[in-house]
């Protein structure tokens, strides 16, 4: 589980272009949106492609999002029950 | 005044203005399911052209074969013919200008171009649409995302009124392909099903193929106009300042751009409002908010999506058309797909064709960019009351002539109200501020935007999110604002910006064609696809530096500076309430770097 969390915020990161930020900077426990990275509904969107890219699962739409990109924990947790690659 | 004396409207319902109203009428719509539209893995509910009836169509005005024109071209030249056949007008003189209006032009060709590389530059198939008609004028394209319609007819109005031309040719095309389908996908923004605006049960917009064109004209106000002539009333641009894809919760920059163009005006007549109603949740719901604020809430409100989807470039043509058709025939358009409204607030949405006596409806139209704006438009006849209306915004610049001795007179004058206050230039190598140097490029360098970033100062880790055309005129704002005392903290309506170009979003558009090309690695990536857009620079400007009055984003062949002089004094004469323009020249294409920014302030006498 850590491994897959330190990749999934080095992919983050990575194509959320934040620019600057470590892994250790992001705190894998708290919120990914409404304060701390910053994030907006863009991002969202984008870290549906990140989960069908990198993990083959696809979500419908961003209402499903909203539960499962609650912090990097959470959606390590539903990546892991879930991933098709 | 400015007032129609032709148009057109070509879609898969119908071949010409009428027989699409006459369609709408009766119900009709070519929206339908596809199940791999343009060899998409995902279904799509779409209305799309025949081919063969355009080509049929293209094929009576020009008897060379239709292979040297790309589908979009031939629908705007359709268009166009049919709206210059009906105004009588000899197109082919120095009076006449043409404005295009699409967003995406003719993308598509980024995939399989069988024709010039230019051919996939908006400015290029404008130019092929003015020689169509022999036209001699460079013409322009507006390309302000949705609003593009509404903000060309505008365009066209400044025009007339302010560039010395006669006669206007508004044309708004768009055909749709692979890239522009995948990009909304991407966003979750299409509905599978029949879109259904403003309907508690909404889930997302329907795309749409149209070409849809206007002749506007100039004249003295109290000339006599035949009946049923389309008066331009009033129109305006707002931005949101608040984010470059998703509406303001509050509606702000649609009830500014509300405000401006009924202050004033006599509504007493007002038949109707045609939203945009894209029937996403949240433009229905931010709209219903924009226009209960305005104090219209009991107005009947309809949408045209239902019939023709969201025509993109065309639909602010389009709908503006059909809109005074059926004022023409005294019906309020019943909004079709919708059965059961429901918006965070009410709306009197359309649900059934009605009878109306009123002479006047307003166009509402929003998109990305936080674009916003508003066209208050009149269905003359004779049995109009006489006009009580004031053209409040225009009434400082109006003139009885449309002499270009006049026109010059009029705009030295407002050039003499402004002065450059300020100038940014960013080429590949330096940047400008001010006349001196303000950071040239190391000889070491990988990155120049980025060094410019760093050099200038700016705290603001959303620029590492953007493309090279939205990071190439943020930082040339921010270094020409850098010693620019303004209030940074509230939205200002009294600030604008125009800026042009000649490659559009093309460098983005490259960049996000990668993520679709192949099927076995097509992961169409939304945060590369909203910035397709060549007004989101503007709306990232808008945003930083809460900007919330007109922009605008134009596309010529080249950078001539006598053109971009003269159109920042256009806009500042035809919006006597901007201050402070923030106007210039923003291109990035093939990893060259041209900006030069300017910034127009009032004389404080």
């Amino acid at each position: 589980m850590e491994d897959l969390i330190l990749e999934l915020k080095e992919g983050i990161i990575d194509v959320l272009n934040l620019e600057g930020m470590t892994p250790a900077d992001i705190d894998e426990n708290a919120p990914l949106f409404g304060e701390g990275l910053g994030l907006d509904s863009i991002d969202a969107l984008e870290l549906i492609v990140l989960m069908d890219k990198n993990y083959g699962i696809k979500l419908a739409n961003a209402e499903q999002g909203k539960e499962i990109f609650k912090s990097v924990r959470v959606m390590a947790e539903y990546i892991q029950a879930n991933r098709t690659k | 005044m400015i007032y129609s004396i032709g148009d057109s409207i070509i879609s898969p319902l119908a071949m010409t203005s009428h027989g699409n109203f006459e369609a709408v009428l009766r119900g009709e719509s070519r929206l339908q399911y596809y199940e791999h539209a343009f060899g998409l893995p995902e279904p799509s509910f779409l209305s799309l052209f025949e081919e063969e009836r355009l080509d049929q169509a293209f094929s009576a005005l020009w008897d060379c074969g239709t292979a040297g024109y790309t589908r979009m071209e031939k629908a705007a030249i359709v268009a166009a013919s049919q709206a210059i056949g009906e105004a009588n007008i000899a197109a082919d003189r120095d009076n006449v200008v043409f404005i295009l209006s699409t967003t995406k032009g003719n993308v598509d060709l980024l995939e399989d171009n069988p024709y010039e590389p230019e051919r996939v530059y908006l400015w290029r198939s404008a130019q092929l649409i003015a020689e169509f008609f022999d036209n001699p004028n460079t013409p322009v394209v507006v390309s302000n995302a949705c609003i593009s319609g509404c903000a060309a007819q505008i365009t066209a109005a400044n025009l007339l009124r302010h560039g010395g031309y006669k006669y206007a040719v508004v044309v708004g095309a768009e055909t749709l392909s692979k890239f522009i389908v995948s990009g909304f996908q991407s966003f979750k923004a299409l509905s599978k099903e029949r879109c259904q605006p403003f309907d508690t049960n909404r889930c997302g917009l329907n795309l749409g193929e149209a070409a849809a064109a206007i002749v506007y004209t100039i004249d003295d106000d109290d000339i006599a106009l035949p009946d049923n002539t389309l008066i331009l009333r009033a129109g305006a641009i707002n931005n949101d300042a608040n984010h470059i894809s998703g509406p303001s919760r509050t509606g702000e920059g649609l009830l500014r751009s509300i405000r401006k163009v009924t202050d004033g005006h006599d509504l007493s007549r007002l038949a109707f409002i045609n939203a945009h109603g894209t029937a996403t949740l949240y433009n229905d719901d931010m709209e219903s908010v924009a226009v209960n604020r305005a104090g219209l809430q009991d107005t009947p409100v309809n949408s045209l999506k239902g019939y023709f989807g969201h025509t993109l470039g065309a639909a602010g043509v389009l709908e503006t058309i059909l809109s005074h058709q059926a004022l023409k025939h005294h019906t309020i358009l019943r909004t079709l797909g919708t059965e059961q409204p429901g918006t965070v607030q009410s709306l009197n949405v359309s649900l059934q064709n009605q009878p109306t006596d009123g002479n006047t409806f307003l166009k509402l139209i929003s998109g990305f960019g936080g674009s916003n704006a508003a066209l208050l438009m009149e269905n003359h006849t004779h049995t109009n009351e006489p006009s009580s209306v004031v053209e409040t915004r225009l009434i400082a610049s109006e003139s009885k002539t449309n002499e270009p001795s006049t026109v010059e007179t009029r705009l030295i004058a407002s050039l003499q109200e402004h002065h450059i206050a300020s100038t940014c230039q960013i080429t590949d190598n330096a940047v400008i501020l001010n006349g001196e140097t303000f950071i040239t490029r190391g000889v070491q360098c990988e990155n120049w935007l980025a060094d410019i970033y760093h050099a200038s100062g700016m705290q603001y880790p959303k620029f590492f999110k953007m493309d090279n055309l939205c990071k190439a005129g943020i930082l040339a704002a921010e270094i020409l604002l850098r010693d620019v005392d303004f209030d940074r903290e509230q939205v200002k309506e009294d600030w604008g910006i125009l800026l042009m170009n000649q490659a559009s979003s093309l460098d983005d558009d490259r960049h996000y064609q990668t993520t679709i090309r192949d099927a076995g690695n097509y992961y169409p990536s939304p945060a590369i696809f909203v910035y397709t857009l060549a007004n989101i620079v503007t709306g990232e400007i808008a945003i930083r530096h809460k900007i919330g009055g007109e922009t605008s984003f134009l596309i010529f062949p080249d950078f001539a500076p006598e053109r971009l002089e003269r159109i920042a004094v256009q806009t500042l004469a035809a919006n006597p309430e901007l201050k402070h323009l923030i106007c210039g020249w923003v291109d990035y294409d093939e990893g060259r770097c041209d900006v030069r920014m300017f910034l127009y302030q009032l004389v404080e006498s």
